[in-house]
Formats: C-alpha cells, structure tokens, sequence
C-alpha cells in the first residue's frame, strides 16, 4: 500500500533501518551472551550452595523473601530457551545484512558465533557444558531438518537418478571409507613426529578405519545450508543432496560394523559378509519402517475431516515415530524419516485442510530452520570446548586425503555412471558434485561418542575437515559456481503445457518399451501409477475428490459471499466486471472430432476445455480468496514472504484490493507500471528463488498466456474475445499483439499476469469439506 | 526379406539396417526377436491388430496413435525396416556424430527427428498443423491426475 515514492526513500530508510536493527541485535546477543554465562555460573554456584542448607536450619528465623532467586528450578528450560533465542536473533542480524549473507554462507557465520559464544562461555565458567550431547543432536535437533527434506522432496527428479544416487552414496562412501582409513593408517605408520604428545603409530588399522568412516560421509545438513544459497540446477543439487541423505545408511552400518570389531579384536569373513547383510536390511528395514508410518498417517488423515486442528499433529508425530522405531532397532533413521514423509504426502495433502497444509509447512520449515542453527552454534561452542590435540601431520594428511578420496571417488563413479546414463554429467557437474561433499554435525557427533582411545586427536581432526569444508568450500563454492556458469535453478514454475506434453511423453516412451517388450524405467513407473490410482487412492484419501461442478459450485457461493460482504461494506466501487455471471456448463463443451482411429471418446460429462478452464481460473482468481500453493522448494530459508498475511480481515483486505484494483485501472490506461510490492531486493529474491511458482519471465513465449485487461469496457465480453482468437491460432493462446497495443502493460505487469495465471492454473480447487474458508492464504502481492 | 520372416536376418540387411538407424548388431537381432514374436501371422509384417494385441498398449491413452506412428502414410502393414526406423528415432541422441555415412540427412536419432515424431503424434490428421480440437484430445486422453489444477480435464 505504499505509494510508488517508497521503493526510492526505503532504500535510504531501510539502510539505517538495517544498522539500528544492527545495534539492537548486537546489544541483544550481548545481553543473551551474558545471561548465559550468568546463568552458567549461577549454576555452578547452585551446586555449591546445595550443602550448606543443612546446617543452616539452627539459625535465626528469616524474614520472609519478598524477592528470590529461584533458578535451579527453570535452569533447563530456561538455558534452552536462551539457547534457542540466540539462535534465532544470529539469523535475525544475518538477513539484516544482505551483503555479508551475499559472500558467506550462513552457516559459517553461526560457527563463528558459537566459537564466540562458547569463548565467553569458557571465561564466565572456566569450562563449558556439553551441549552438543549426542542425545539432543540425534534425538532433537536431526529430525526436523530431515523431516523437512523428506516432506519436501522433489519425487520426480529423486527418482529419476535414484540409481546415480545410490552409487554415490554406497560405494563412493564405501571408497572414501577405506581409501582414508587405510592410508591414514600408513601415513600414522610412517609419520615420525618429533613434536606430537602422541605416538601416532599406537593406532591400529581398525581405528583408522572406523575414523575413516565417520569422515567420509557427506552431511545433508552442511549440504543443506550451503546449496540453498547457490541455487545451482534442480539435477546437481539432488544428487548431492540424495547422496548426503541416503549415505546414513551405509555410515551407521560401517560404524556399528567398525565398533564392534574393535571390541571383539578379531575380524573374520564372516563377520564381513554379516556386515554386508546388515546393510541391506539397515537401509532397506529403514525405509520399510518408514513406509509403514506414511501409510498411516496417510490413513489417520483420511478421518480428519471434523478435527482439522490437530491435523498437522499427526504428521509431526508419525514421523518422529519412524525415526524413533527405526532408531530402536538401529536401522537407518535417517532414511526411514525420509520414506515416512515422501510416501504420506501425496496422500495427506489431499486429505487435510488448507490450513493445515499450511501449518506444517512453516512449522517444518521453522523448526528445520532453527536446528540447523543451534547445531552450527553448537559445534562452534563444542570446538572452544575440552583440549585438542594438535597433530599437524596427522591433521593435515586428513583433509589431504579427504579431499583427494572424494575426487577419485566422483571421477570414478562418473565414469562408470555415465555408460548408464542418458543426460550424462559433465566435467563441471563432476566438480561441482566432488566440490559439494560437505562434512557436518553428524561426523562430529559420531566421533563424540567414540570410546577409543585417540578420541581426542580424532575429534581434533574431524572438526578441523568440517572447519575446512564448511568455511573454504562452503565460502567459494558460490564464486566458483558463478565463475563455471554452471546451470542455475530454472526460475519458472512448470507449466500446464509442459506438464502435459511431460505426461504424454511419459505415455508414449512407455508404449513403446512394451513394443520393445523392454521392461524399463517406464513400465514400472507407469505399473506403479495404475496401481496407485486403482487401489492405495481409494484407501487413502478421504472422499471424492472435487469434479469440476464442485468448482462452479464453489465459485457460485463465494459470488454470493462477495456481493454480501461488497454490500455490507457499503456499496462497492466498480465490481470487477471481467466475469460473466453465469458460466453454464453448455457452453462449454467442445466438439470432439474424432480422428479417423482413435477410439471414440467415453466421456459423457460435458468437458471443460483447456481454454474455458483457464478463463474460469481467472475469474475465480480475481474473486477467491484462498490460494492453495503448491511449494515444491525445498529451500528453507526463504518461505514466501506474504505481506498479505498480516490482516485476516477480510473486510480490510477485500477493501485493500479493491483499491488497490482501482489503482492498477488508473495505471494500466497510463501507461505506468505497478511498482513491486514491499520487500528488501533479498526478500524478493528470496521469495522468488523459493517460490517455483512465483515468476515467469516476462515474454516467455512458449507459455500459453492470456492477458486479462480488468479496464476494458469489452470485457464482460472478453470470453468471447479470447474464444475467437484462441480459435484462430491453434496451439497459441495470446492476444494478438495489434488489441495489446491497446492494453500496453510493462513487462513486470506481463510478468505478473503470467505469474497470477500461472499460480491459479494449480490452484487445485478447494475442499470440499473445507468449512473453514473464510480465511485464505493469498500470497499474491497484487491481484490482477 | 526373406521368404520365411522366422528364420535368421541376412546379414547384409542387418548392415543397412545399422547404417541407417544406428543400432548396435546385438539391437538389431534382439529386436528381430521381438519383431517375430509379435508377428503372428508369419508373413514378416506387422499390422495393427498385431500391436494392439500387446496388453500394456490397449490400456495405453496414447497406444492408438503410436501404433499409428508405425504406419506410413494410407498402409496397413510394416516391414522390419519400417518398424526399426520408427524404433530408431529414440534412440539416444550421440554428442559427436560418426555417422559419415549420411552427410546428407540427419541421423533418425537427431532432435529435429524427434520433435517431427512426437509432432506427428499429435497431428493426427497429418496436415502438418496442430489445431485446437487436437491438442484438447491430446489432454483428454492424458492422464494428468496428479497436477490438481488439471482435475477439470476428466
């Protein structure tokens, strides 16, 4: 709502807006900081104080406290809030700073802000507490970050290189495992280090071995935080990302299998074929446990419809209770998580509300958000933390060796891979995957509950190899990417006529590999889909899904609900008169020739043409009030900004577009342009990085578009306009450019048509069931 | 051909195959194979009842028009050459092109010769033009349950 003079005096206000939040921001973490050693040494004081009562109780009666300090009681909750709290101002005073965030990824700076903290930690207290314990990390601090990754896991392209994935994370894995172990094992041989405290060739292969297999796994959370930044294409970072998430397996199976050799001391082949089994049933076992979970849940969403409240609930819980019963019998949690959540999605987002689909999205996203955050802290606060040994030679031959592993390891896989593959992966994707093999929290972890006796120089070294790859790697892999031009993100949201022409290539390569009798990708893919819709749909998913009367249905009762509330609110200003009040369903029937043979066509509904469906989308755009967005980012740290969340009034924001579409009118037959709605270039950014479905190119031409003038006296006919022209030019659907010289817009006004068009044409219609539609969730900044 | 489409494939014509199409010897014979398999009738063609006896193709929304691919322009039946220079037009498109022997044309494989396929899948009245009413009978027979915004289509 702000005039057009904004964007120019917001930059000025907005930078000194930045350096106060600054300011406040940095008194505040100081403030936090010293609570907290405050606290830590209140604590610590506590402990002290604990005897003492005894003897206190033959002394004179005191007086009754008024005020006290009572902290023993809260001291957990309390260290935890603060701990959370810090978290989130760090990420707070980041994003206040678009230029540092530009250069640094964010998770290096949280490192540093946990060396920092848990420097002024270790002053308050002399020694600092063990916060990054195994039990909160693998317990609490993992599974939102995971859950998120899983829940919003592209399908399509994951399964699609499910088989390059694999290798990666098995046998590069597997090589990068035994490649450092065993030549630090002869680098620990050879070294003879005058200066080390420690002999370093007391350390016998199986330790070297099992170091070497808490190194070598790539960590989804590094991977994570650093890829979203760079927005490199939708293949790379699914593999990297594929690969860092399914690599759990093969790491807590070598991990167990190296444990348990080191206590037993002997290794026989046996024991190396049962390792080989126990992997398949720790990966396999995971997935199946999560599986099971989705199913239910999926189930348990089907009966929601009357307590829609506590729908995201049980998602949350089913997830966390695969991850826990995967746990319990030592099956790969992480996989599990990821099962749970790709196979209930589908089902339970048809199932559950609106608004509840968008509770478990920011919820996700927020707790994903906030754990990622304390664990960088916490590994900076768990570095400041007890005494390293600092063995040069030992240290340096690590990060050598890892780096060098994991080149061969991708080169070599590659190689073999690319016989297999279609798209095959260049030099640069090879680089960038080779690059991308960022060590994190769970190696860190790992080593914390080591019980050898090198724990200290391992742990040393691990977190020296994170260090390295999270801060070198991590800090140039943007340059590097900018520097390679290696394929970005494609912006634009997948249209309806590549969706289309996707599916029918999907039918036909499929057709003709049973024409082949070649039982390929397609087969099962395309077996797996019937079986899907035939059977698991109807189990699953609650009622029947909206047919198009349903729709006209809807569009019908919400005209009433507007001309209400316009009425109540005191006569409205000019009704959007782009839609024709009555859409009957004649009208819209197609002639269906048949082509000379093709089946007859077995439909006795009348249809809605792909015309007629994205005119009635149109129109219900400009009058629904909720949009269901499909997001399908998988990034965390920008959700779509919505500055239209704020009011939920929907007196107040019906009131606010209708000005604001009268503002558009003045400006459309001037000729200006709308200036973009409010929001730091980062937000937009961000809004537009994460929301696939935000932007189209202004001029895209292979997108069908129609542009809608909302202040053309023809447009109660414009129905028919477009009719006649759709008619004429066959696949395009455009208005003839000499009529859009009358309805000039700027490209951002293209840009934005497209990108409402765009957005309404996966509008998915509404719940049937949805009682609650009074709110909505528009996330659109200004409506057509 | 050879009189009895049963029996082994002549070498020169596995070679012209090979050239024109591209496929690998081992291909070729395989999918000869598979050719005699479905060529009940034994007279080293196939028609369309041949295709549509293949179960996955009847339940297929688009297994009328590529059995149609198959057909050359007003015939009823395909050779083994007919079949496998439709077949060869999926075959991966190579980076480098050794093919020195068809300067000339591209390869069936080549992009351009794709697009022109998958063009004349939806042009089924092969005036070279997609109009409107083909494109909607191109959506109506695709299934695309899961996108919701298409649920108008069924």
């Amino acid at each position: 709502m702000f005039s057009r003079m904004a964007p120019r005096g917001r930059s000025g206000l907005g930078r000194s807006l930045a350096e106060l939040g600054l300011l406040l921001l940095a008194i505040l973490v100081l403030l936090d900081g010293t609570v907290l050693s405050l606290v830590a040494a209140i604590s610590s004081e506590s402990d002290t104080h604990e005897a003492k009562p005894v003897t206190h109780k033959n002394t004179s009666k005191k007086s009754f406290p008024v005020l006290g300090i009572k902290y023993d009681d809260v001291s957990v909750p309390f260290e935890i809030a603060l701990w959370v709290l810090l978290a989130s101002l760090m990420k707070l005073g980041f994003h206040l700073i678009p230029r540092l965030s530009n250069v640094v990824p964010e998770s290096c700076l949280l490192i540093s802000v946990g060396l920092l903290v848990g420097g002024i930690l270790k002053l308050a207290r002399d020694e600092v507490p063990p916060v990054l314990s195994d039990r909160i990390f693998f317990l609490c601090l993992l599974p939102p970050i995971i859950l998120d990754a899983g829940y919003f896991l592209p399908i399509r392209p994951f399964v699609e290189n499910i088989g390059t994935i694999l290798m990666f994370a098995v046998v590069g894995t597997l090589w990068n495992a035994f490649f450092v172990g065993g030549l630090i094992y002869a680098v620990c041989q050879i070294a003879q280090d005058q200066y080390s405290d420690i002999d370093l060739s007391t350390i016998g292969i199986l330790p070297c071995l099992l170091f070497g297999s808490i190194i070598s796994a790539v960590d989804p959370v590094a991977v994570l935080a650093v890829f979203e930044e760079i927005h490199i294409n939708e293949l790379l970072h699914i593999l990297v990302f594929g690969e860092s998430l399914l690599n759990d397996a093969v790491t807590v199976v070598l991990y167990h299998l190296f444990e348990e050799f080191m206590d037993s001391g002997s290794v026989s082949a046996v024991d190396a074929i049962l390792g080989l089994v126990s992997f398949l049933v720790v990966a396999l076992g995971g997935v199946l446990v999560g599986a099971f979970y989705g199913i239910l849940a999926a189930f348990t969403s089907r009966f929601t419809s009357h307590t829609r409240v506590i729908e995201p609930l049980f998602v949350f819980l089913y997830s966390y209770m695969a991850y826990l019963s995967a746990e319990v019998f030592h099956l790969s949690g992480i996989m599990s998580l990821i099962a749970c959540g790709a196979v209930m999605r589908p089902y339970v987002e048809a199932n559950i509300s609106h608004k509840s689909h968008t509770t478990i999205k920011y919820f996700l996203k927020m707790w994903s958000s906030v754990s990622e955050t304390l664990i960088f802290i916490f590994l900076g606060v768990a570095t400041v933390e007890g005494e390293h040994h600092w063995d040069w030679i030992f240290l340096t031959s690590t990060v050598i060796l890892c780096l060098v592993a994991r080149i061969i390891g991708v080169v070599g896989l590659t190689f073999i891979i690319n016989k297999f593959r279609i798209v095959k992966l260049t030099t640069k994707d090879q680089f960038i995957i080779a690059y991308g093999g960022l060590r994190g929290a769970i190696a860190f972890s790992l080593g914390f509950i080591l019980h050898s006796e090198h724990k200290r120089i391992f742990l040393t070294a691990i977190i020296t190899i994170i260090f390295f790859t999270v801060f070198v790697q991590g800090m140039t892999i943007k340059p590097l990417v900018e520097l390679l031009a290696v394929k970005k993100k494609n912006e634009a949201k997948r249209s309806i006529n590549e969706e289309i022409h996707t599916r029918f290539l999907d039918h036909l390569l499929t057709g003709i590999e049973d024409i082949c009798g070649h039982y390929g990708h397609h087969h099962w893919k395309n077996k797996l889909n019937r079986f899907n819709k035939k059977y698991v749909k109807k189990i699953l998913i609650a009622g029947d899904r909206s047919k198009e009367p349903h729709l006209i249905a809807f569009y019908h009762k919400l005209e009433m609900k507007n001309a209400i509330q316009m009425v109540e609110s005191g006569g409205g200003s000019k009704l959007n008169s782009s839609f024709p009040s009555t859409v009957s369903m004649q009208n819209i029937q197609p002639k269906i020739q048949s082509p000379p043979s093709a089946r007859p066509s077995e439909r006795v509904l009348p249809q809605l043409t792909k015309g007629r469906e994205e005119e009635i989308r149109q129109i219900l755009r400009t009058n629904l009030q909720k949009t269901r967005q499909r997001l399908q980012s998988y990034n965390r740290h920008t959700l779509v900004v919505d500055p239209d969340e704020e009011g939920f009034d929907d007196l107040f924001l019906k009131k606010r577009r209708r000005m604001e579409l009268d503002w558009k009118l003045k400006q459309m037959t001037n000729y200006l342009s709308v200036p973009r709605p409010q929001g730091s270039p980062t937000m937009s950014r961000a809004r537009i990085a994460s929301d696939s479905q935000a932007y189209v190119k202004p001029g895209a031409e292979n997108v069908p578009t129609i542009q809608i003038d909302l202040a053309s006296p023809q447009s109660p006919d414009s129905v028919r306009l477009l009719d006649e022209v759709v008619q004429d030019q066959g696949l395009t659907m455009s208005l003839p450019s000499s009529s859009r010289g009358a309805y000039k817009t700027s490209g951002k006004d293209d840009g934005r048509d497209q990108q409402t068009l765009l957005r309404c044409l996966s509008d998915p219609g509404p719940d049937p069931d949805d009682d609650d539609d009074e709110d909505y969730d528009d996330d659109e900044p200004v409506p057509t | 051909m050879g009189s009895r489409a049963s029996t082994l494939l002549r070498e020169e014509e596995i070679e012209e195959i090979k050239k024109e199409t591209g496929f690998s010897h081992s291909q070729i014979t395989r999918l000869y194979s598979r050719f005699t398999s479905l060529d009940k009738g034994e007279n080293g063609t196939l028609s369309r009842e041949d295709f549509q006896r293949i179960p996955e193709l009847a339940i297929n929304p688009l297994g009328d028009r590529i059995i149609n691919a198959f057909f050359p322009e007003g015939e009823d039946q395909v050779n083994f050459k007919g079949f496998m220079r439709t077949l060869a037009h999926f075959r991966p498109i190579e980076d480098n092109e050794k093919n020195k022997n068809l300067p000339a044309t591209e390869p069936l494989n080549s992009r351009t010769n794709k697009l022109l396929f998958a063009f004349r899948l939806y042009d089924l009245d092969r005036d070279d033009k997609i109009s409107r009413d083909e494109l909607l009978q191109v959506l109506e027979k695709v299934d695309v349950e899961q996108k919701m915004s298409i649920r108008f289509l069924h």
